[in-house]
């Protein structure tokens, strides 16, 4: 019975470490690619569409000399953005709708939309 | 991240299929092991960067007076830091009371969060949480937990379009005591969370949290224990001053080795620097 479990255990232990690791590096498909920066308090372009349905890549550029942090709660994403720099954020596949983000850091920087369609 | 790319293109869904059920299948064949304790916080894989928490967890459970199952109180206080994208140290201080004993200070814990990969590289996003925690009673023995973090953001539920993208969090947390007083078993904790994001204030879902006393080695011999409950996450925003958070959750025993039920919450405020 001992031996028993302790084999249990370990294919249990095994299997746990096989699906983590499966689940997490299961293929990600090529990704369209959109580009926005931080410029004063704005965001440019405030408004721009990606197709519904795909996963999508969405590079940020900051190009104040102080932080900024991408945040979008329908996107689920919240990223810090240094000064000067620029991140990248796997999104989606959404589907079809308008995804509100703004500049957390800025609660005055007019909020923009990605538009899914 | 080059080695889980080539893992990724090496590991169809189908096998990915097979391992999940695998687990499924397993874990239930498991289900005559017995308990660790119990530790009602779930950990998430993706990190803040830059940001500082403060947060507290707390939980207390309710049963029949004398059942020894009663008013069991946990209550945490935690303060950590984001240095980079990847890494979240935090300090804690526990507070605990058994039924019938009075809240006394019982660990001091340093945790560690990392996350492994980009979120929404991957079919899921990967985490590691790694804490040791120094016990304040020379009676217990200090102990080391770690294992994965695991989430997946998916805008629908069983193929169920519920109008909003569903969120569920996996933790599967292996406790080694370590020291003088340790006990040889390792413990299993299982925490899971699926929600619905609605709105950043209102998000409903419901939790599991289990525990099996030893997937390996010598078992502590107490039974395993199964919690499952509705929960609800929060937050609220002021941006340039930070973001309040919370949870709750009430969790309902579903074995006799469990208290009837068990009320979770959490505060966080955060703030980027």
């Amino acid at each position: 019975m001992v031996w028993v479990r302790m084999t249990k255990s370990r294919i249990f232990g095994a299997t746990l470490a096989l699906a983590a690791i499966a689940a997490c590096a299961a293929p990600a498909r090529a990704a369209d690619n959109f580009s926005l920066t931080i410029k004063g308090k704005a965001f440019d372009p405030n408004e721009f569409t990606v197709p519904a349905g795909k996963k999508v890549t969405l590079t940020v550029k900051n190009l104040n000399p102080t932080p900024s942090e991408f945040e979008s709660f329908d996107l689920n994403r919240e990223k810090v953005v240094t000064g000067g720099s620029d991140i990248t954020l796997f999104v989606g596949p959404l589907r079809p709708g308008s995804y509100e983000f703004f500049d957390d850091f800025s609660a005055d920087t007019p909020h923009g939309h990605i538009v899914a369609k | 991240m080059p080695g889980l790319r080539s893992l990724a293109v090496a590991l169809p869904g189908r096998i990915i299929g097979a391992a999940l059920g695998a687990f499924g299948a397993t874990a239930a064949g498991l289900a005559f092991l017995p308990p660790a304790r119990a530790d009602f916080e779930l950990h998430y894989p993706i990190i803040d960067y830059r940001e500082l928490e403060l947060e507290h967890n707390a939980d207390t459970t309710f049963d029949q007076p004398k059942s020894g199952k009663n008013n069991n109180q946990s209550y945490t206080i935690e303060l950590g830091y984001a240095p980079v994208p990847w890494w979240e140290p935090e300090i804690e201080g526990d507070l605990n009371a058994a039924p019938g004993q009075n809240l006394s200070y019982s660990a001091t814990t340093f945790e560690n969060t990392f996350q492994l990969t980009e979120q929404g590289k991957y079919w899921a996003d990967l985490g590691f949480f790694a804490e040791y925690s120094h016990v304040a009673s020379k009676a217990d023995a200090d102990d080391i937990v770690f294992g994965p973090l695991i989430q997946k953001q998916m805008p629908d539920i069983f193929g169920v379009d519920l109008g909003h993208d569903t969120l569920h969090t996996l933790n599967l947390l292996v406790t080694k005591e370590v020291g003088r007083n340790r006990n040889d078993a390792t413990p299993l904790a299982i925490a899971w969370q699926t929600r619905i994001r609605i709105n950043p204030y209102f998000e409903p879902g419901f939790e599991y949290y289990g525990a099996l006393s030893s997937i390996a080695g010598v078992s502590t011999g107490q039974p395993q224990q199964h919690r499952l409950g509705p929960a609800l996450v929060g937050e609220y925003n002021l941006f340039q001053y930070g973001k309040i958070k919370y949870e709750a959750g009430y969790l309902f025993g579903l074995n006799r080795a469990t208290e009837r039920g068990t009320l979770r919450w959490r505060f966080e405020y955060e703030k980027a620097f």
